[in-house]
């Protein structure tokens, strides 16, 4: 029985051991081994990048340099370390958006956007790493502006893309989201239409404040251009957020005892030594009687 | 109902933002083991901080923010014992996706300063005899809206706040342990000897969110990281699995969030496609951990 | 009493203070017992030192052999309210010479008891905040309340009754120390025997008895709802309360047939607490045992017919599992056999009544011990991921120490309350003598 067991771990770790080296090689699809940053790193972008690093990837791959990942198969590795940083910006944002075994996919966790921002907060480890950009002469980058609307008949989130001076964009990428306290609720990636609009369904039963206000978040890109919008759109459900301790229950505190129980326990207690206090009282009687 | 645009421009404002609440997560819960601010020049003075993590760093003071204004204890207590407003905090937990990694316990016991056989989540393994199923179950405290250790504490010293969460006071708790008695999820522990390191943190000021310093005679439990929720930021286990197994949110918004993924989905969908459950239900203890059945044999 | 009609009143009034004295073999008695004591006491304040970690409490199981001797000693604190309430109160004669040795078992078993919880208490420095802080929904609070007040009545209900006693003590004691002359008159609060005063404290006397019955049983029940309130199964059961007091009576009964018997044979009292004491408190045994088994019947075989869920596990350890052998010694040879053997005229005589008490007495002791610890060894979620010493409790050498404290604290107030006060109560003799004359 025992023996069976020992040859099972074996045959298991054997095999482990086969899937990672099998592993090893992970093939990135040339076009996207190409790919380059629709952002400049900067400080920003790095700043960024750390946030959702330490949010999601840490808990594997470890802080930076220090080489504490997890010790799994295949292993996570540093992301700091040559494994990671001789690797085409392309690479390491397909990686990260497709994910694979147990690496998970983030596609749609995270917008390329901050993807990218990762990717910047990776590089930032590297001294000699120079980004490398697009041939960007020639292209005007446009600059975005968006119009956000809801439209209570058909329960949609109306966006619509201009220029600066309210020219229609249309074929740009939207994204948009309900801002969560911990993360972003994806409502949909559309294009915009021939009138620079993008339709997102809202279900009306999702809760917003007392009045129905929802966080809305909205981004949109094209052509290098971006905008973004945050902002609180009359959408949810209106809803009135209870404390979880209203009223007065056996758990609440003991200032909020239930009523009933506080009558009962202090006419006992009072009904009681109301009694023995008057017998104690009444032992000074014995004296005037002698 | 038109709401007008934000620009491109507000891009370096909002990153500062979060940058700042970045730093801000991380100084929240630091203890600081001895100020050795060395002034060198202006206003450049290093502190050498604690993270919950028990790693030394040295931060500038220059980029450190309090979070909390007055850092005294009467005010950290006030917060406390009051909660955040308005959020009504969940948990789920998808027992088809744990694999027994245990990153969960580790990163909570490192947070709460517990020792190895101390427990605020537990993963389990299970057996189901009716189908001969393994698997691997985290327990947490199942912060109940109607918590039957609340219910028997003499002193106030565990209480249900307004978002929900079940906290203990170290410095109220009398070591009566009844709380321990009533649990039926046996959620909680006890520190019966000295806590860990218990000569290092013996200045450091209490704080009653993360429950750290944990002290002689007095009970601990799961807290939901009440202090990182203050922050914004998943609880201690949730974002250590690399699994996916923990969804967390506030219930009010009906979204759920990932700790590994940071995907955001609808609690509510979330339970009824999966047949979600609650432990014991019959008991009437309302938990607010709720479990995604496991769906094959993770041995 | 027919022994005592030829006597002297002067006579029985020598024979029942002849022991109110420091004699030296009472002074090296209390001398054994406070040497015994400050052992542990030593052990205590390693446990307050090192904290509870000394004791073999665990996390699952975090109620351990203190609990249960608070539990028992609570118990046998509840006797003193049928033997001196109950029976005073439906006017029952034979109980008369032993109804204060019932008092100052159920006094001192009371005030001991409420040492016990603090001993248990992980953090006593902190006993105050039971008062500032303290919560009415909680059972230990209630649980506080009604001891202190159970003290409180037991305490005037030993003493009332004395008083006519202590001014005899102090006029016909010769060799007492003068401070203890001078407590006598103070304690006795101006005491001159007067009709009125009598009426005066037999009125007294009868409020403070009905008064103790709710009292009493509040007590008990209170304690059992310690248990009875949680979720646990096994604990979470509605006849808990009426269990314990019946079992409390047994322990109790048992008790005091045992302080009978010391004091019968060490104070020289054999004219006063005879055979038929020993007979009648026999079949007073004989009589609450049977009420308890019946509820033992009730706690077991009710949920051991339909083994739902968490009891399931519970029962069967104790039926036929780990805890079975001393699940069955206690319930056969601890409540069953003695029950069977008392029945028998000649075993209640004093002797073999006295041997059969102390047998029930212990198992009533182990008897808390399996309604306290084998269920928190069965949780509803395995117990998992911590070392093997921490999945099962079994007591340490100081935590036993620690609860055999309580005991020699006891028998130390037992013994200086039968030193400083007559254990039978003179005036009532007399006065029983006098009436039937």
């Amino acid at each position: 029985m025992k023996n069976s067991k020992v040859v099972w771990t074996i045959l298991l770790f054997a095999c482990c051991s086969a899937i990672a080296m099998a592993q090893e090689k992970w093939l990135v699809p040339e076009a996207n081994n190409d790919m380059l940053s629709i952002l400049i790193f900067d400080e920003d972008t790095q700043l960024e990048g750390k946030l959702i690093y330490t949010r999601s990837c840490r808990s594997c791959h470890g802080d930076p340099t220090k080489k504490d990942f997890t010790i799994m198969s295949p292993s996570p590795g540093d992301v700091a370390s040559d494994l990671y940083q001789d690797q085409t910006d392309g690479s390491l944002f397909y990686k990260i958006q497709k994910g694979r075994g147990p690496m998970p996919s983030f596609e749609n966790a995270f917008s390329e956007e901050e993807i990218w921002s990762l990717v910047s907060y990776i590089r930032s480890f590297n001294p000699e790493y120079q980004q490398k950009l697009p041939n960007l002469e020639g292209i005007e980058i446009p600059n975005l502006t968006l119009h956000i609307s809801y439209d209570e008949n058909i329960d949609k989130l109306v966006v619509k893309v201009t220029s600066d001076s309210l020219e229609v964009m249309a074929d740009a990428s939207v994204k948009a989201y309900i801002q969560g306290m911990f993360g972003k609720y994806p409502l949909g990636s559309e294009m915009t239409n021939e009138l620079g609009i993008a339709y997102f369904h809202i279900d009306s039963k999702i809760p917003g404040d007392t009045e129905g206000y929802l966080d809305i978040l909205v981004k949109t890109y094209k052509d290098y251009g971006t905008a973004k919008y945050a902002g609180k759109i009359q959408a949810g459900n209106p809803t009135i957020r209870k404390s979880a301790i209203e009223g007065r229950h056996l758990w609440s505190a003991a200032k909020k005892a239930p009523i009933w129980m506080i009558i009962i326990f202090n006419m006992m207690g009072i009904g009681i030594w109301g009694v023995i206090i008057y017998v104690i009282f009444g032992l000074r009687k014995f004296k005037k009687l002698s | 109902m038109e709401t007008k645009l934000t620009q491109t421009s507000t891009r370096r404002k909002f990153l500062e933002k979060i940058g700042l609440a970045g730093i801000g997560a991380v100084s929240a819960p630091l203890i600081v083991s001895g100020c050795n601010s060395t002034d060198s020049g202006e206003s450049n003075s290093v502190i050498k901080v604690l993270t919950p993590d028990n790693k030394l760093v040295e931060i500038d003071t220059a980029a450190l923010k309090p979070v909390l204004e007055s850092g005294d204890k009467q005010h950290l207590q006030k917060l406390g014992r009051e909660g955040l407003k308005g959020k009504k905090f969940v948990m789920v937990i998808d027992l088809a996706r744990c694999q027994n990694e245990r990153a969960c316990m580790k990163s909570c016991q490192s947070a709460h300063q517990l020792k190895p056989e101390q427990h605020h989540i537990n993963v389990l393994e299970m057996h189901d005899e009716d189908s001969g199923l393994t698997y691997y179950m985290p327990k947490t405290c199942q912060h109940c809206d109607n918590p039957p250790c609340v219910t028997v504490c003499p002193v106030d010293a565990t209480f249900k706040r307004q978002d929900g969460i079940v906290l203990i006071d170290n410095e109220r708790c009398i070591g009566c342990r009844f709380c321990i008695a009533a649990c039926p999820y046996s959620a909680r522990t006890f520190n019966w000897t000295d806590p860990k390191d218990a000569e290092k943190y013996k200045d450091v000021s209490y704080n009653m969110e993360l429950n750290v310093p944990q002290k002689k005679g007095t009970v601990t439990k799961c807290a939901f990281s009440a202090d990182q929720l203050r922050e914004g930021n998943l609880p201690y286990c949730v974002s250590a699995c690399p699994n996916g197994v923990y969804y967390f949110g506030d219930a009010n918004e009906d979204l759920v969030t990932n700790g590994t993924t940071r995907e955001t989905v609808r609690l509510s969908k979330l339970l009824k496609e999966n047949a979600a459950y609650k432990l014991m239900p019959e008991l009437g203890t309302k938990p607010n951990v709720f479990y995604l059945p496991p769906r094959q044999s993770n041995s | 009493m027919e022994s005592l009609k030829k006597k002297d009143l002067a006579l029985i009034e020598l024979e029942l203070l002849s022991h109110v004295n420091w004699s030296r073999k009472s002074v090296i008695w209390l001398g054994t017992l406070v040497f015994l004591f400050a052992i542990c006491i030593y052990f205590y304040f390693q446990q307050l030192k090192h904290g509870l970690g000394v004791t073999g409490l665990n996390d699952y199981v975090s109620w351990g052999i203190y609990i249960s001797n608070f539990v028992f000693f609570v118990a046998a604190s509840l006797i003193g309210m049928l033997i001196s309430s109950i029976m005073g109160l439906i006017g029952v004669k034979w109980i008369l010479p032993i109804s204060r040795i019932a008092e100052i078992i159920a006094l001192s078993f009371a005030m001991v008891a409420g040492l016990i919880i603090i001993t248990d208490m992980g953090r006593p420095d902190r006993l105050h905040h039971l008062f500032i802080y303290g919560r009415i929904q909680s059972p230990i609070v209630w649980d506080i309340t009604v001891v202190i007040t159970y003290v409180v009545l037991s305490f005037l209900l030993l003493y009332l009754p004395l008083i006519p006693d202590m001014i005899l003590c102090k006029d016909k004691c010769s060799q007492i120390p003068p401070f203890q002359r001078k407590m006598y008159k103070i304690l006795s609060l101006g005491w001159t025997n007067t009709t009125g005063q009598y009426q005066l404290m037999k009125r007294f006397m009868k409020i403070l008895m009905v008064l103790i019955i709710p009292v009493a049983l509040a007590i008990h029940t209170v304690t059992s709802w310690l248990f009875a309130l949680t979720l646990r199964a096994g604990w979470d059961s509605a006849i808990f309360g009426p269990y314990f007091v019946s079992g409390a009576f047994v322990a109790g009964s048992a008790a005091v047939i045992i302080a009978m018997f010391f004091y019968r044979n060490s104070f020289k009292l054999k004219d006063y607490i005879t055979h038929v004491h020993f007979d009648k408190m026999g079949k007073l045994l004989v009589m609450v045992a049977l009420v308890y088994v019946y509820f033992n019947i009730n706690e077991i075989i009710v949920p051991a017919y339909k083994l739902k869920g968490g009891e399931a596990e519970h029962l069967k350890s104790m039926l036929a599992g780990s805890d079975s052998i001393m699940f069955w010694t206690v319930q056969l040879g601890g409540l069953i056999i003695p029950f069977a053997l008392l029945v028998i005229k000649r075993m209640r005589r004093p002797l073999p009544l006295t041997i059969i008490s102390v047998i029930i007495l212990v198992a009533a002791w182990f008897k808390r011990y399996l309604i306290v610890v084998p269920i928190q060894e069965h949780p509803y979620y395995p117990i998992q991921n911590v070392p093997e010493e921490l999945m099962h409790y079994s007591p340490t050498i100081a935590e036993i120490a620690i609860t055999a404290g309580p005991f020699i604290l006891l028998l130390i107030i037992i013994t200086v309350l039968s030193k400083l006060f007559p254990v039978i109560p003179i005036w009532e003799i007399k006065e029983n003598l006098e009436h039937e004359k």
